[in-house]
């Protein structure tokens, strides 16, 4: 096939025959607990320069509770999939975390903008939907899938993509390289032990960044019986065999909501675009993650009962969640 | 009810005026979202909302809770509930009619930069957020509609980058050469002053209403470049009784999207 334009932006891409020999020997088929603390999980599956992923957005089922902590342990030169991203990856590189951003979409805020400007943050083109494809193309095993999407634009200038004639049909097509991120992070409403897993509502790639990742950690509002997942097949989202963790984490979306189970906390937001606005985010992480102990200690000393049991009040609208 | 008004408040209404009922619409981030629900309001009962993280046809509650893009209001008895590459195979696959886009940069021929600013990639004098999900909207939508303020440093000959694609260079065929589906492309570009098409033969942006009382002259003096001027210029209704009403009292009465601009 004839490479008729090629995008000159750097991109991660590994042989589908090395990621396939990583789900033979790393991915556990026994039925074992993998419950975890978030920290610990965060300690042994996330490392320095891994490429991470996630689902959903920091307003909606977002693992904050996981990127909080990979904030509080301070790893370093990670490459973030910014694909329908908004408070987190703002968070991520202002605690000096991430160097790196596939654009999707990029935060909240000019504090990620100015990184940019600055050349202190190294961002690749994409568009959301090409990022959620380039994690289905990871997630099913081939190297490539092809879009009609990016042709003609400077967005695929600047991506990874390559343009060539459709041997079918003739017509250019662009091509997006699968995805294998090192990290999947996924918050979901219920998993049981072995990492059986269910999120209710739309999703943007919950099943594809599950499959497409090497590691997954998954965050649970909610650890049911294996034996509810059994009874209940049709619900299951992510299944056991591709999830490395599962962290038992009661509001750990906080501050975007879960569907069915708590809103977003609006007033945690205003005060987070307060502080990023005055370029005050130090103080932001300060208060909510450095200087305490895990997410429960900022759940109980920083947000408060009150808070969480009003917004649990808030999420009014239930059908289809559950 | 007095009728002065903002300039969200007349994008919104033109915007929404523009939704047929019982038709797809590919829905963005903020004003899209409140112009749809306008439409669901008055005229289109029945508009399909989709939207990119894979809601189809929900009816979202109002009052309209800003920044709620998934978020169970938003979501609100929908159709189905699916996710990201699975609405965005149904638009490339020719079912959703609209694109519905909010932008910060926009040429002659309708390309669309939400990405950067300057002439050196490297070191963009303005970085914006990127595509998120436009490109793709602005690729498969049968038509597009895009929404933005009227100001002549958005209005340029020339995009500093095109993040979603418009018509190009506006060469005959231009997006079909580059592989985009055929019969596609920005349609409508409603702004705070007036509304905009696309020439058919040389795809260029044509003036096709202003809002009442304004002179077209002063439309296109805030424009950077100058686009094709329709025949006869309509004279576009100011947002109405009913669309304020709806507006200011179900839908947006924080006033979070229509009191976000300075009045008209």
């Amino acid at each position: 096939m004839d490479v008729l334009v090629q995008g000159v932006g750097d991109f991660r891409f590994t042989e589908p025959d090395a990621i396939r020999a990583w789900m033979r020997e790393r991915k556990r088929r026994e039925f074992v607990d993998k419950t975890l603390t978030a920290a610990e999980a965060v300690r042994r599956f996330v490392a320095d320069r891994d490429y991470v992923s996630f689902d959903f957005s920091s307003f909606t089922r977002g693992p904050l509770v996981l990127i909080r902590e990979i904030i509080r342990q301070q790893r370093r030169n990670l490459w973030y999939c910014a694909k329908f991203t908004l408070m987190e990856s703002t968070l991520l590189v202002a605690a000096g975390c991430c160097s790196r951003i596939d654009v999707g979409f990029m935060g909240l805020g000019e504090t990620l903008n100015r990184e940019v400007e600055e050349g202190r943050v190294k961002v690749t083109e994409w568009t959301n939907g090409t990022l959620t494809l380039r994690h289905l193309a990871g997630g099913m095993g081939v190297p490539f899938l092809p879009t009609r999407a990016l042709l003609g634009s400077d967005t695929l200038t600047y991506s990874g993509a390559k343009v060539v004639r459709d041997p079918f049909g003739g017509k250019p097509v662009a091509l997006v390289p699968a995805l294998n991120p090192d990290v999947g992070l996924i918050h979901v409403h219920q998993a049981d032990i072995y990492g059986n897993a269910r999120c209710f509502g739309p999703g943007v790639s919950p099943l594809e960044t599950a499959m497409a990742s090497r590691k997954v950690i998954i965050s649970a509002d909610e650890i049911i019986d294996h034996d509810d997942i059994r009874k209940d097949p049709g619900k299951t989202t992510i299944p056991y065999y591709m999830v490395d963790a599962v962290v038992y984490a009661p509001f750990g979306a906080y501050p975007g909501g879960v569907p069915g189970l708590y809103e977003m906390d609006f007033e945690h937001f205003a005060e987070y675009h307060t502080l990023e606005r005055q370029g005050q985010l130090k103080t932001y992480l300060d208060k909510y993650i450095d200087s305490v102990a895990s997410d429960q200690e900022m759940l109980e000393q920083r947000v408060g009962l009150a808070r969480l049991n009003e917004l649990r009040r808030r999420a009014t609208i239930r059908e289809g969640y559950r | 009810m007095t009728r002065e008004f903002t300039e969200a408040e007349v994008m919104i209404a033109l915007c929404a005026r523009l939704l047929e009922d019982q038709k797809t619409a590919f829905i963005g981030f903020g004003m899209p979202q409140v112009a749809a629900i306008l439409a669901q309001r008055i005229q289109a009962p029945q508009l399909v909302q989709v939207f990119e993280f894979g809601a189809i046809g929900p009816t979202p509650l109002t009052p309209f809770v800003r920044n709620t893009m998934g978020g169970p209001s938003n979501c609100y008895r929908s159709i189905a509930w699916t996710n990201m590459n699975t609405i965005f195979a149904q638009a490339q696959l020719g079912l959703i009619d609209y694109g519905v886009l909010g932008a910060t940069q926009i040429d002659l021929y309708g390309n669309i930069n939400s990405t950067m600013l300057g002439a050196d990639y490297a070191r963009p004098k303005k970085r914006f957020p990127g595509s998120g999900g436009a490109n793709e909207v602005a690729s498969y939508c049968w038509q597009t509609i895009i929404i933005m303020m009227h100001e002549r440093r958005r209005f340029v000959p020339r995009v500093d980058f095109i993040t979603s694609p418009g018509y190009l260079d506006g060469t005959p065929s231009a997006r079909e050469r580059a592989g985009l589906p055929a019969g596609t492309g920005p349609w409508r570009v409603v702004t705070s002053k007036a509304l905009f098409g696309f020439d058919p033969d040389s795809r260029m942006m044509t003036l096709l209403g202003v809002l009442q009382g304004l002179p077209p002259e002063q439309v296109l003096a805030e424009m950077d470049f100058k686009p094709l001027v329709a025949a006869a210029v309509e004279e576009l209704d100011p947002p109405s009784a009913q669309e304020l009403r709806i507006l200011r009292e179900e839908i947006d009465p924080a006033r979070t999207i229509i009191g976000r601009t300075g009045k008209v």
